[in-house]
Parts: structure tokens; sequence; C-alpha cells
């Protein structure tokens, strides 16, 4: 862990940069965003280096044309953009679902973080974009009568574990230490790729938790406790680090509803299972089995889910309504003042989808730019076998407007076909500005890049120094 | 002239090319055998060779590497071969203790229960072993989503002469070295067979290969998948996943009879072959001694093994043998020449006493390897170390001790065992059990502490094992450590904290308080 100045002295260090550049910079960035959407279309500018991947991400933002996370940027213009074009694109959704209880006798919360496990994968989050956690294993326990499966409902219909898992984190891996580092990506060197939360500040995170809990607290491996403050403290880490956009928190054990209580930091919707006081009880029970299978109020939000393909439109509004206490037999609630969209506007397969788009953008010499991303998102399903046919993208060679986007949600593709209007308005004004305006914004996109970057690095160390004083998993770090 | 200038020419241009497509093999075997015990064996090998490649030299670690074009060869496994400058890798995940009395030697030899790693890496200055091996650890961790980072200096031993490589050495400048490592608690699950599959050039889709489904094999009495990297001078890398499992026929339903077939051992059978595959063979070893028949008819018989090459044969295979009789539990075995049993005596959370005795029941003698890679849980005792057989004192040989650091570094005991024809020597050691940190306790650490298998490194060959160095794994043990009430720490803390404020708050009241003496009364009139 770096240990450095104080926060106070890294941010009088950022005032101290050239003024001239951050005059340019901020003059660039309220007059028009447009500027770096059209030096990307610009196949003669240069291709942004690795190390300004936070440019990239802000190129990219503009791409999705999701440009209502102006907080999530830190930079607090370019607000234009707003919420006039709050679609979802998906390209990056992310998952970390969680069961943090061991033994035999939490099945159920096995079932539950499977349960979601096949949700977010159905609906498209490729395994590469799921970090799952399971305390134990119990699909090949030895008390196992049916091995390598687990099940959420009594007569084993549906099995969760199924012939293709990856479980990231398992067994005694499952530690508060690692939850928070992987939320916060403070990473060895040496961790794997498939162990990393790599998100960008374009990413929609679902986090799913599940265990034995309390008031504010929940209960690792029976061992260790996660109190609420330190999961608002990793949430304002990634948020400073940039690593969401928004995160759907949604946490199942007793009193569920006081773990979401401390979170500050922007973007965040949560909803848990129940009330301060209140117990979430197990749903079903399997005699075979011989344990409870699944939580109540896991079961009837995959009930819910059960319902919805990778095209719906259902909101989470329409998710919220259908929480019934009585079936729950617990008092589910839902937290939004961090949030800013509307929740009948948040749709499900924004946290829960990993639908892949293809964007065809023409330049000016009317070559297809694809975006390559997404590119790189369809591979990872097929590989799944989850391309189903509401994924099809035909992306013809030359083609000559956005309509040989093909896909079978009319509404979306009506949605692109407008987005792509706006696209080809933005090169014509690239054309207008000039080359000479080009090349100067690649001046300031170099210094911006550098001034992320610098700012990020102090951002990080002043955090390390005052992660000090914060919360109990913070010390653990 | 000049036309077989110009010829040179193109061959010099084309040289470097051809040298870079190295050839691309892709072997897939089954081998199934009834076991004396009534199970039935089955061990998948899937073989892809490299041909003409070579290990990466550790001394290239610091610049570009070669790029990596593989059709078959499975890139994952390569880019973490190439990243670490591996030569010889092998991973095992078992589950399950491997019978070697009544099953007999293993198709596969690293049958450990758990988890085990090793590797033969060559030495460089650009990157050490040690932080190479942390690094492979751990990619493979994420490769096979096991908890092989566990593995860490805790685990990490090194001993040359068990674990000697199956392939060949390059002969670098630099020395080779192996690190070996086990972590007997690991489980093992679909999650770990899932990117096994995805090894595979045909996936589990078609081939040998659409048999492995997880659900059956996780049934299995014994179950156990294994990696095996290695080079050989003359062919190239060769790359080998294998699953083992041993299925009991018997168990399910009331038949009394051995019988087996490909549905019911794997609840699937060979629908296609595997295109892309050079060779793909189903063997089916055949009882000598009973009466039993077997559907379809073998269409190769190799002494006492039915080959099926599923390349030529009518799809889909479901191979299935039914005996005459009924199964008779047989009332002995008589399958391992040397049979080796450890136990941890005593019931003292402090200390203990490690009993091994290892049987020979050839009629020549049999020097033996023996090699405990004890974690620092476990100290060892040495100058108790007493050998003896039928009562008398038997002589130990060429002992190496690499003693236990308390929170760092576990034990490496070697020692080289002469056993007599027909005779049991037995061993004691008194041991030492830890007494732990508050925070080194896994979250269940009542249920007490799995210690990886002794390993047996027979240094004659014995049944007929001809094929290398053999190696036999002792069951895990579990020792119970001291472990303390995990509430207790929150008690002590809180009566100490209470005990200190109050102690404090008197002498800090005492020191600061400026006491006066206010009379009451009649003060304003004087």
């Amino acid at each position: 862990m770096p240990s450095s100045s104080s926060p106070s002295h890294s941010r009088l260090r950022l005032f101290r940069l050239p003024s001239i550049l951050l005059l340019t910079l901020s003059i660039y960035l309220t007059t028009s965003w447009t500027i770096p959407t059209t030096l990307a279309l610009d196949p003669s500018s240069p291709p942004p280096s690795p190390e300004h991947n936070e440019k990239a991400h802000l190129l990219r933002n503009f791409f999705g044309g999701r440009g209502k996370n102006d907080d999530a940027h830190g930079h607090g213009s370019g607000s234009g953009q707003g919420d006039g074009k709050v679609t979802s694109t998906h390209t990056n959704n992310w998952a970390v679902l969680v069961c943090s209880s061991r033994y035999w006798f939490n099945y159920r919360h096995m079932a539950n973080a499977l349960g979601m496990y096949r949700t977010v994968k159905r609906l498209g989050i490729p395994d590469s974009n799921i970090i799952l956690m399971l305390a134990d294993d119990a699909a090949c326990n030895t008390r196992n009568k049916y091995p390598g499966t687990v099940y959420a409902e009594p007569n084993q219909h549906l099995d969760l574990y199924g012939e293709n898992i990856e479980v990231d984190y398992r067994g005694y891996e499952v530690t508060v230490e690692n939850f928070i580092r992987v939320l916060t990506g403070r990473m060895e060197e040496s961790v794997p790729r498939s162990k990393r939360l790599l998100s960008d500040e374009r990413s929609n995170i679902f986090v799913y938790m599940t265990g034995h809990g309390g008031n504010e607290f929940l209960k690792f491996q029976d061992n260790e406790e996660i109190s609420a403050h330190d999961i608002a403290d990793a949430f304002e880490q990634m948020h400073q680090k940039k690593r969401y956009n928004e995160i759907f928190f949604m946490i199942d054990t007793c009193q569920a509803n006081t773990m979401y209580t401390k979170f500050y930091s922007p973007n965040v919707l949560a909803t848990g299972s129940s009330v301060l006081g209140e117990s979430s009880y197990s749903h079903e029970h399997d005699d075979d089995i011989g344990v409870a299978v699944i939580d109540a109020y896991t079961h009837f939000v995959l009930q819910f889910m059960e319902g919805i393909n990778k095209t719906s439109h259902t909101t989470m509004q329409d998710l919220f309504q259908s929480y019934d206490p009585v079936a729950i037999k617990s008092h589910p609630g839902v937290r939004n003042d961090l949030f800013k969209r509307p929740l009948d506007q948040v749709r499900i397969t924004d946290f829960f989808g990993g639908v892949s788009q293809a964007e065809v953008l023409l330049d000016q010499d009317g070559v297809v730019i694809r975006d390559a991303q997404n590119l790189e998102d369809v591979d990872e399903e097929s590989d799944l076998g989850l391309n189903d046919q509401d994924e099809k993208i035909t992306n013809s060679s030359s083609p000559k407007s956005s309509e040989e986007v093909v896909e079978e949600d009319s509404k979306s593709s009506i949605r692109r076909t407008r987005r792509m209007d706006e696209g080809k308005q933005q090169v014509g004004q690239a054309e207008k500005q000039g080359r000479m305006r080009s090349w100067s914004a690649i001046g300031v996109l170099v210094a911006l890049g550098w001034f992320v970057h610098a700012k990020q690095k102090s951002s990080s160390s002043s955090l390390a120094s005052r992660s000090g004083g914060g919360g109990k998993g913070q010390k653990r770090l | 002239m000049a036309k077989w200038r110009a010829l040179f020419c193109l061959a010099a241009c084309l040289y470097p090319s051809a040298l870079a497509i190295s050839t691309e093999q892709f072997d897939e075997e089954l081998t199934i055998r009834p076991l004396p015990d009534g199970k039935v064996a089955s061990t998948f090998r899937f073989t892809t060779l490299l041909q003409g490649a070579t290990p990466r030299d550790p001394q290239s670690l610091g610049g570009d590497d070669v790029s990596q074009h593989y059709t078959v060869f499975p890139l994952a496994l390569g880019q973490i071969l190439r990243e670490y400058a591996v030569t010889e890798l092998h991973l095992s995940l078992n589950a399950g203790k491997w019978r070697y009395d009544r099953w007999g030697l293993p198709k596969e030899l690293g049958v450990g229960t758990g988890a085990e790693l090793w590797a033969w890496m060559g030495d460089t200055e650009v990157t050490s072993i040690d932080k190479r091996w942390k690094g492979l650890r751990n990619a493979l961790a994420g490769l096979f989503c096991a908890s092989l980072g566990s593995l860490d200096d805790l685990r990490t031993t090194s001993p040359v002469q068990t674990f000697q490589p199956e392939g060949d050495l390059p002969d670098w400048d630099s020395p080779h070295d192996v690190r070996h490592a086990s972590l007997p608690s690991e489980h093992v699950c679909t999650e770990n067979l899932t990117p096994f599959l995805k090894l595979l050039p045909c996936k589990s889709r078609s081939g040998i290969a659409s048999l492995l489904n997880p659900h059956r094999l996780f049934d299995a009495d014994w179950h156990g998948m294994g990696v095996h990297v290695l080079w050989r001078e003359k062919e190239g890398v060769e790359v080998r996943l294998t699953f083992q499992s041993v299925s009991d026929p018997l168990r399910s339903g009331s038949r009394q009879k051995q019988d087996w077939s490909l549905h019911s051992l794997f609840g699937r059978s060979i629908e296609r072959e595997c295109p892309v595959a050079h060779s793909s063979r189903v063997l089916v070893a055949l009882p000598q001694d009973q009466s039993y028949s077997i559907t379809p008819e073998p269409p190769l018989v190799e002494t006492e093994w039915a080959v099926f090459d599923t390349t030529k044969i009518n799809m889909p295979l479901n191979t299935a043998m039914t005996w005459a009789q009924n199964f008779e539990f047989p009332t002995e075995f008589n399958g391992a020449p040397l049979t080796v049993k450890r136990t941890l005596r005593g019931t003292s959370q402090a200390y203990g006493q490690l009993s091994i005795t290892v049987q020979n029941r050839l009629s020549s003698e049999l020097p033996v390897l023996y090699l405990e890679t004890m974690p620092w849980l476990v100290q060892f005792y040495l100058s108790t170390l007493k050998a003896s057989i039928g009562g008398k004192p038997h002589a130990l040989s060429n002992l190496t001790y690499i003693p236990a650091i308390p929170h760092s570094r576990p034990t490496t005991f070697q020692m080289l065992l002469t056993i007599p024809a027909k005779s049991d020597l037995e061993i004691v050691l008194d041991v030492n059990k830890a007494f732990l940190l508050y925070a080194e306790h896994p979250p269940d650490a009542q249920r007490g502490w799995d210690l990886p298998p002794a390993i047996l490194t027979p240094l004659v060959p014995i049944a007929n094992h001809s094929t290398g160095q053999l190696r036999i794994y002792t069951p895990t043990l579990l020792v119970d450590l001291a472990t303390p009430d995990f509430s207790m720490p929150y008690n002590v803390i809180i009566f100490t904290c209470s005990l200190i404020a109050f102690l404090f708050g008197n002498v800090f009241n005492l020191l600061t308080r400026k006491f006066v003496i206010i009379r009451v009364g009649s003060d304003k009139t004087t």
C-alpha cells in the first residue's frame, strides 16, 4: 500500500499546473465536446495510446452517447450532452456476485448467487465480466446427493451449476479483503485478469451479495464481517478511480437494507431484502438435498428475471414494484437518492444485460468504423454459445446507411439510427472546423490525458493516505 | 546459373517462415480398465504436440517474445508458458484417495489428493525462478479457477530427486531448478473442468472429450484432472491434458454385475469424431479369467486391449461390456507391490507422532526414496526418528532435511529406505504441532488442517512400470491444531479496555483536578 502525502497537499499540487494549459483545456472542454469525437472518427489522427486510456474512455463515452455521467468524469463540464441521450449500450457491464457463507447448511446462499450468475449470463454478460465468489463448494460437496449440481427449487428442474461455469474466488479466497480488492482494483501485479474487475467509467456494475448479516454488517465465512461503511467507502474509491458509471447493489441477508444506508457515492442504486430488525427467510426446502434451497427475496427476484430477455424494455421500476412483502416475508427496500435517472427509465438490462451493439459509423471517406470493444464482446458471447437469434449483428462491408444494422428489436434500431445521424452531424462540424483545429485538439488531448493521469495518480495516493482513518475494512487493505 | 541463384534466394526467403510454422498434432485416447474391486477406471488423455518448438529461454525474458500462432495447441496455456519461461509443468487436481492396493498403479502418476503443481524452470538474472513461480501459480489459478494462488512460500519446496523432469531440459547456460507445492484441501469441481475443456481443440462437443460430463465425473469414487507440459528434444513441446476417474457400476441400481457402458459411466456416448484429431482411440482392457462380452465387436485386439478407432468406426460409439456372472468381491487384493500407511498419532494438540509403515511385497530388496514436504504446522523432532523391521532396528540412509521456518518455509525431508524382500518397515517420528497466530486460522479452524501426502519413489522399476520415474502418494493427513475461542479476543479487549479506562480515569482525575475547599455559608463576610 503506497503511503504518501495528505490529500490536501496533492490537490494543491494539481493547481500548480501551468495555468495556460488549464485555460486552453477548459475552453476546449466547455465549447464543444464534438472535437474529440470527430477526432476519433478521423482516420488521419493518431490512435490513442494505451497509457492514455482515460482519454480513450472519454472518447468512447461519446460514441455510446452516454453523456450523463459527468460526475463520474470528475471534470464537471460537458453536461451539454446531458440527459437527452440516456441510452443503454451495455458493452461493458460487469457483475460481482458474492456468496459469503460457508458450510453445507448454507446451500441456499450458494444457490442465490448462482441463480444471479445464471441470470446475468443468460442476459449476455460473458464469464470474463463476471466475478463470482463462492465461499464453499456446494456442487461437489460430499453431502450433495446430485454431484456437480446446485438447484434452487425442489424437484431439481433447473441445474444452476451447469456444465459451463467459472468461479473466480472460491473457498478460503472469499474474504472481506479480497472482495474490497476486487472492487477497488488494488491487486498484486500477478493476479490474473479473470480475478479482476476491469471496469471503467463507462461500466455498469451489478453487485450482488448474500450471506448471513445483521445491522450494517455481512458475515464472511462465519468468521469476519464487512460493514456497510466498508462497502460505501469501497464504492467511493471506485467512483474516484473512475471504475464505474453506475452501480446496482443488491443484497439478500437479514436486515439487508441497513447495508446500503452508508453509501454516499453518486450513481448508486441499491436494493435489499429486509428492513432493520427484520430477518430474511429461506423460501423452499428440498427433502432430497436436505436443506433449504433458496432465499425468498432472491427467489422472487429471479422469478421476475426469468421473464426478461436480452431485448426486454422492463425497467427497474417494474422490478421494485414486483416486490411483494407478504410473499417475501420481509420488506425489501430501494435506495435511489444517489441515482440520477428516474427508475422507470432504467432498464433491467442496463445492469443485467450485456447486449453487444455494433455501431456502424461513417467517416469522411465513407469507411466503416466499428467499435472494437463491441467486436470483442461478440466474440466472447459466441464462445459461450449465448449468441442467440436476438443478437444477430450483420455488418456488410459497405453500408450506405445506418439501416444496415439489423436487429429484431425495432425500437432500438430506430434509436440507433438517430445516433448515426448525430454522428454524421459531428463529422460535418469537424470538416468545417478544419485540420488546424483538430491538430491543436490533439495537443490538448495529450495534455488532457497527462492531466487525467496525473490527477488519478495523486487522487489514488490521497485515497491511500486517507483510508487509514476510514472503516474497518479499509484498514485490512 | 541465374535460375539456381533465384531459386536459392527464394528458398532463403521462405526458410524463416517455414521455421516459424511448426506443425501441430493432436491425439486423444480413452483407456477403460475394469478393476479387481468391481470399479471401472477410465483415463482420458489429450496430447497436443507442437513439433519442433522449444521452451522459452529465460534469458530472453526481458525482451519481446516470438509471436504465438497455434491452431490446436491451447493458446491460453501457451501464453502462460512463454510468459514465465516454463520448461516443464505438471498440475494435478484430484479428489478422493487413490487405493493402490486395490486399483494398482494409475495411468497418470499424479494422484495425490488436492492440488499439486510442480514446474522446472531455467534460472536467470532477468527474473528469478521464485518470482516466475509466483506468477505461474497465479496465472494457473486464474486459468483453472483453482486456489493455486495459495500455494505460496508456505508450501513451496524444491525436491529435485523425486520430481525429475519427464521430458528433456534444454542445454542453456543457466541451470534448471524445480518448484513444487501441494494444496491437499483443494476441491475439484465443474469450474475446474470448464477451463480444462476450453483448452481442447474440439472442446467437449465431439470426439472422446464429449464424454467428459461433469455430472457423472464428479459422481465418481475418485476423479482427477492433470495438465502436463514437457519438452522432448527430438519432438517438441507436448501438452498432455488428462482426466482420470474411478466409477462404481455396482453402486447404481440393484445389479450385481460389473457391467458398464460409455453411457452408464459418462451419461453420453461418442456421437461424432473430433475432425482435427490425428488419432482418436478408445482402449478397453479385456479381463483374462472371466467370461464377458463386449459390444460393438472391437475391430482390433492388441494383446489384452480392445481398440476402437473413432475415426474409422460407425458412430455413435457406445462401447459396453457385460459379464456372464455376478461380481464377487475378492477376499484379498494383490495389486501393489509397495504399499504405505502413514498416520498421525496422539491426542495432544501440541505434540504427536508420525508413523509410517512401508510394505514391500516383492521377493527382492527395494530401495525407495521417501519425501515429506510438510508445512511448518507440523515440525519434526528428527532425533526421535526410529526405523524398525519386526521390532529390530533398521538403518535409514541419505537423509536430507531442510527444517521448516515458522510462518514461512515448509520442511523438506527426504530419506532413502531400503526395504528387504517381503517385509514391513516401520518408521516413527515425534512431531510438534504449531501454535498459530490468531489471524492464521482458516474460517473453519475446528475442522483441522490438511497435510500434503508423502511421496515414495522406488529406485528400481516395479510392477512393469518402465516409463520413467514412479511416484506413489500416501493419503493426506488431517492435523488438529490448538484453536482459540475466536470470540475470546473481543472479550479480552472489552474487559481490558474497561479496566484501563477505569484506572486511567481515576489517575487522570487525581493528577489534573485541583481540589479546593469551598466554604458554604459565611464566606462572603470574611
